[in-house]
């Protein structure tokens, strides 16, 4: 079985759930309901026209050995819906095969022979799909009616006739044969179903880990980021406020990320908006047309956005009156708010600030929603959100996974992937069968009779006719591709054209018997080219075939009743078993969805698992994170153990401050990344009053993130401890990359005269940092080099 | 020319601003530097008095003209020292600014701690590499750029860093002393691989007299 690459991922994520996957089991179960319904049925019909078949004084006897056979048949479609013993049903099914193989010694005639050929055969066929899950006793089976057969024959006449048990034996062969084509073809669809839904998982498993991350960033920016900000800039103010905000904003960092499921109604959450404390406090009045019900994942994004909106109405509009307005509209859900304040231009606002951003831009499309900030200097601030109903629909089943607009699609398209598979599988089946069939008993027919034909060589010239078809079709079915429709019409007009020819050619009265090697052939021809089609198609080919040979039974001889019965069984147990196949192939296209629903619906729990999963383990890691750094200000500051009146606490928060401006810098998209993230923690310390001199030397190149971290952290602590100047570079050179912070009065516990490094801090860290202080200033420098074996270091 | 001579300087600049503060950088100076004309022309260098002026200082940027470099090189044609300074802090311009025979590069942001120091090296055709033009040679990646040693590289990128000749010093474990004699081979390496100009047939004559470097380092 050819497994690569994805594939293989694929075959393993199928085999890591429960067993086979959705399309097998559906083929399987499918299989065995139309293996013993087709089995039923042909007993029913052979047996009613092999009790017809036999004399009155045999009639009680007939009825009594076909009876319990039919009876047993019964049981086993009752087995169906209710599942009974297996040993039960397994006897059931033998006794069946003895039963009919004694009524052939008990009864005379013609018709009990052909009848009891024909639930034999049709037996050892349906017991291969009827026990496919236990391919022992389904072979069993067939052997026990072959043994019948023979015992029959030899009982009955001399001698044992070899071509009847070639006759059961063959397709029963084809029958095991098609099975595992289709099964085949299952598998592939379920590996193929797999393998994307894995990649699927893993894209909306990193989406919603990203919207996440947004809104872990934004409660950041908005609780401790802001608290240690004002800390570090230190003016002799009022603290008061700080113990409680401290210990805030440790709580909402504590929260496990995430939205609660539910709806929550915004109408209240917006009435309780805090307006701030003491000279920050923002006088709001609010228009709200309650109640608002939305997804609470919305309402919580919102929220968090005007709690930030309102504070930046304190901190920048130089104004201490806001307005917000809530309503409801057409769209969905509108949330306004305005102030009157001094404006600013938007595009001049740096795009490593987040509060824009990241706590109110960002925060609401990671949701799905959307919100919008209009201003202009002098002109006042309007912040507007808004969440459509639209986006609820889409969002209904877990609002953190961000979903395409189609979201149907990814179901739809894993139901057409299983149906073709199972339509191709069937007509791949049917080709094998009807060559099978053409190449053993057809053509040893063919050869046997060649002198009754008239003309002998049309029937020659009809079967390479087959051929050819046999050849265009699998030429095209063999690559994977669907027959076109041109070649597809062609070769079902040759077909009908051979039927033609042997009934034609043949003398009528041999018609279906030992010498009509094509009568059989032609059905199996047919499905293979129709069975991607509707199965009406089909039943018209088979009733044009049937009723052609018909009209010339009907034209040439006046059949008697019992030889019409014959015929009827003839044609029932062959036509009829190949219509019965291709109302099958209609049931797998029928019954397609519901394995792609059941793989769709498995799918989700495995996603939402995934999610959560990640979510967990996430926050886990991030607040490890914070444990060693910024964890210990807020307590301290939550609990008055540490003083912002304290120059060193003050600068403990500048460092965190500049820390996290990196990390929100993290995700920007920009060609330079790292100049990108060291800008932002110069921004924080140039707030603080520090002239930062910053120069470029060289090349950028690529440096992987984990790098970056290690690279700017030294530096942003050095930055951030400096209380004047400091000049700030960066190197490119081919091999390295080195960042380097001279700060003139770093706060810093070097000694003059000292020099140290470089330095790792563990053995195998990518990154070396090197420390110099020299009279009040402290060097820093932190240096990556490129390759994995570091080169030797010149210093 | 003695070394407490007095130095006379001609100020290529449009921003009044800067050309005051240069003036005052210069009137603090310890050897008398004299501006004797300024303005936001080249032409000052061309008449008198700033035809005789011993320094050229020229802005690389004047009024909406683009880079100045074909003036420069006119200048450097006619024998004169020429010091640029740019508010460009990158190394291809400074690179460039040395290619074409200027004496040196220097970056705006360093005018307060090396303008007079630069000034008085290019009256006495004396080498000096500021920090900015030092990290643009220690990272200079052209074909044509002469070789230097890893220990000249790395003088060149530590001093760009720190700018701190006393920092640099302790780094590497070296005196100031050799740190200055590194930033002066390179220097005279760059000018030897240079445009025929009066900066390289000084400085590559002085630096071979001097001991400084080998003829067959060159």
């Amino acid at each position: 079985m050819r497994r690569g690459g994805r594939e293989g991922t694929g075959a393993r994520a199928a085999e890591s759930s429960d067993g086979p996957g959705f399309s097998e089991r559906l083929v399987t179960r499918t299989l065995e309901r139309y293996g013993v319904w087709l089995r039923s049925g042909v007993v029913f019909l052979c047996s009613a026209l092999g009790v017809l078949s036999v004399d009155t004084a045999q009639l009680p006897l007939a009825v009594s050995l076909l009876l319990p056979v039919l009876l047993f048949c019964g049981v086993r479609l009752y087995s169906l819906r209710n599942p009974l013993p297996f040993a039960l049903l397994w006897t059931l099914d033998a006794a069946a095969l003895v039963l009919t193989g004694l009524s052939q010694l008990a009864l005379d005639g013609v018709g009990v022979e052909v009848m009891v050929a024909a639930i034999i055969s049709i037996s050892a066929i349906t017991f291969q799909h009827e026990w496919a899950a236990r391919p022992t006793t389904g072979i069993a089976l067939a052997g026990l009616g072959l043994a019948v057969t023979a015992l029959a024959d030899i009982l009955s006449s001399p001698g044992l006739e070899v071509s009847a048990l070639v006759r059961i034996l063959i397709p029963a062969g084809l029958s095991r044969a098609a099975f595992l084509i289709v099964r085949a073809r299952a598998r592939s669809a379920d590996r193929a179903a797999a393998a994307r839904a894995a990649s699927r998982r893993e894209a909306e498993a990193a989406a919603a880990r990203r919207a996440t991350e947004r809104e872990y960033l934004a409660t950041l920016h908005d609780t401790a980021n802001a608290t240690l900000l004002t800390v570090s800039h230190g003016d002799g103010r009022d603290w008061s406020w700080l113990p409680q905000r401290a210990r805030r904003d440790l709580e909402a960092l504590s929260a496990v990320p995430g939205f609660e499921t539910g709806s929550i109604d915004l109408a209240a959450l917006l009435s309780c908006v805090p307006e701030g404390e003491g000279p920050n406090r923002v006088r709001l009045t609010t228009h709200i047309e309650g109640p608002l019900v939305l997804p609470s994942g919305a309402g919580l994004a919102i929220f968090n956005g005007v709690r930030e909106a309102v504070s930046n109405v304190a901190r920048h509009a130089g104004v201490r009156e806001a307005e917000l307005r809530a309503w409801m509209d057409e769209g969905g859900t509108v949330v306004e708010l305005s102030d009157a304040g001094r404006g600013f231009d938007p595009a001049s606002v740096s795009p490593r600030r987040r509060g824009v951003s990241g706590s109110i831009i960002g925060r609401m499309e990671a949701v799905g929603g959307s919100a919008s900030v209009t201003s202009q200097p002098g002109g006042g601030t309007r912040v507007h959100w808004r969440w459509h109903d639209r986006a609820r629909a889409a969002w209904a089943g877990d609002e953190s996974v961000e979903r395409p607009q189609n979201a149907p699609a990814p179901q739809s398209a894993a139901v057409n992937l299983i149906r073709k598979q199972l339509l191709f599988g069937a007509q791949l089946a049917a080709l094998l069968i009807s060559l099978v069939s053409q190449f053993s008993l057809s053509l040893h027919q063919l050869t046997a009779y060649q002198s009754v034909y008239r003309p002998g060589w049309a029937q020659t010239a009809a079967f390479v006719g087959l051929l050819v078809v046999a050849v265009a079709g699998a030429a095209y079915l063999l690559r994977g591709r669907p027959i076109p429709p041109m070649v597809r019409w062609c070769s079902l007009g040759a077909v009908l054209a051979v039927s033609a020819t042997c009934a034609l050619t043949l003398p009528a009265e041999r018609l279906l018997g030992p010498e009509d090697w094509a009568f059989g052939l032609i059905g199996w021809y047919a499905l293979f080219l129709l069975a991607d089609l509707r199965v009406r198609v089909f039943a018209v080919f088979l009733g044009v075939h049937v009723g052609l040979n018909a009209v010339v039974v009907l034209l040439s001889a006046s059949p008697t009743a019992e030889a019409a019965a014959v015929l009827g069984i003839a044609t029932v147990s062959n036509c009829g078993f190949q219509l019965s196949v291709g109302v099958l192939t209609r049931v797998f296209h029928n019954t397609a969805p519901i394995a792609g629903t059941a793989a769709a619906r498995e799918e989700e729990l495995r996603l939402r698992e995934r999610i959560n999963e990640d979510r967990q383990k996430d926050h886990k890691e991030r607040y490890r994170a914070l444990t060693a750094t910024t964890v210990p200000l807020l307590v301290g500051l939550g609990h008055g153990v540490l003083s912002p009146h304290d120059e060193e606490v003050r600068l403990r928060c500048g460092v965190e401050a500049a820390r996290m401006r990196r990390l929100f810098a993290e995700g920007d998209s920009v060609s330079d990344p790292l100049l990108n993230e060291l800008r932002a923690c110069v921004e924080v310390v140039e707030h603080q009053g520090v002239t930062v001199n910053l120069a470029v030397r060289g090349q950028p190149g690529d440096v992987p993130v984990e790098v970056r971290r290690e690279l700017v952290d030294p530096v942003a602590v050095a930055l951030g401890r400096t209380r004047s100047t400091a000049r700030l570079t960066v190197v490119w050179t081919s091999r390295e990359v080195c960042v380097s912070v001279v700060s003139a009065d770093c706060a810093d516990g070097l000694s003059a005269g000292d020099t140290a490094g470089p330095r790792r801090s563990t053995p195998d860290a990518a990154v070396s940092v090197a420390r110099t202080a020299l009279g009040g200033s402290v060097w820093v420098e932190a240096s990556w080099t490129k390759s994995t074996v570091s080169g030797s270091d010149p210093t | 020319m003695s070394n407490d001579a007095p130095v006379t300087v001609v100020i290529i600049d449009d921003h009044p601003a800067i050309l005051s503060g240069m003036e005052a950088w210069y009137a603090a100076s310890r050897r008398p530097v004299t501006v004797v004309a300024s303005g936001g022309s080249v032409k000052e260098a061309w008449v008198e008095p700033g035809s005789s002026a011993d320094v050229v200082l020229l802005d690389l940027q004047l009024g909406e003209e683009g880079l100045a470099f074909s003036s420069l090189r006119r200048l450097v044609d006619a024998g004169r020292q020429v010091v640029v300074y740019s508010m460009r802090d990158d190394e291809k311009t400074a690179v460039k600014c040395l290619d074409l025979g200027a004496a040196t590069f220097l970056a705006k942001s360093e005018g307060r701690e090396h303008l007079v120091e630069a000034t008085l090296a290019a009256a006495d055709e004396r080498p000096y590499v500021p920090p900015a033009l030092a990290g643009a040679l220690g990272t200079n990646a052209r074909p044509d750029r002469p070789a230097l040693s890893a220990r000249e590289e790395n003088v060149l990128i530590e001093w760009f860093k720190s700018e701190s000749k006393e920092l640099v010093a302790l780094r590497l474990g070296i005196s100031v002393k050799t740190v200055n004699s590194y930033l002066d081979r390179v220097r005279i390496k760059y000018a030897n691989v240079g445009r025929e100009a009066r900066t390289k047939a000084s400085l590559v004559a002085r630096a071979v007299q001097d001991g400084l470097v080998e003829v067959e380092d060159l």
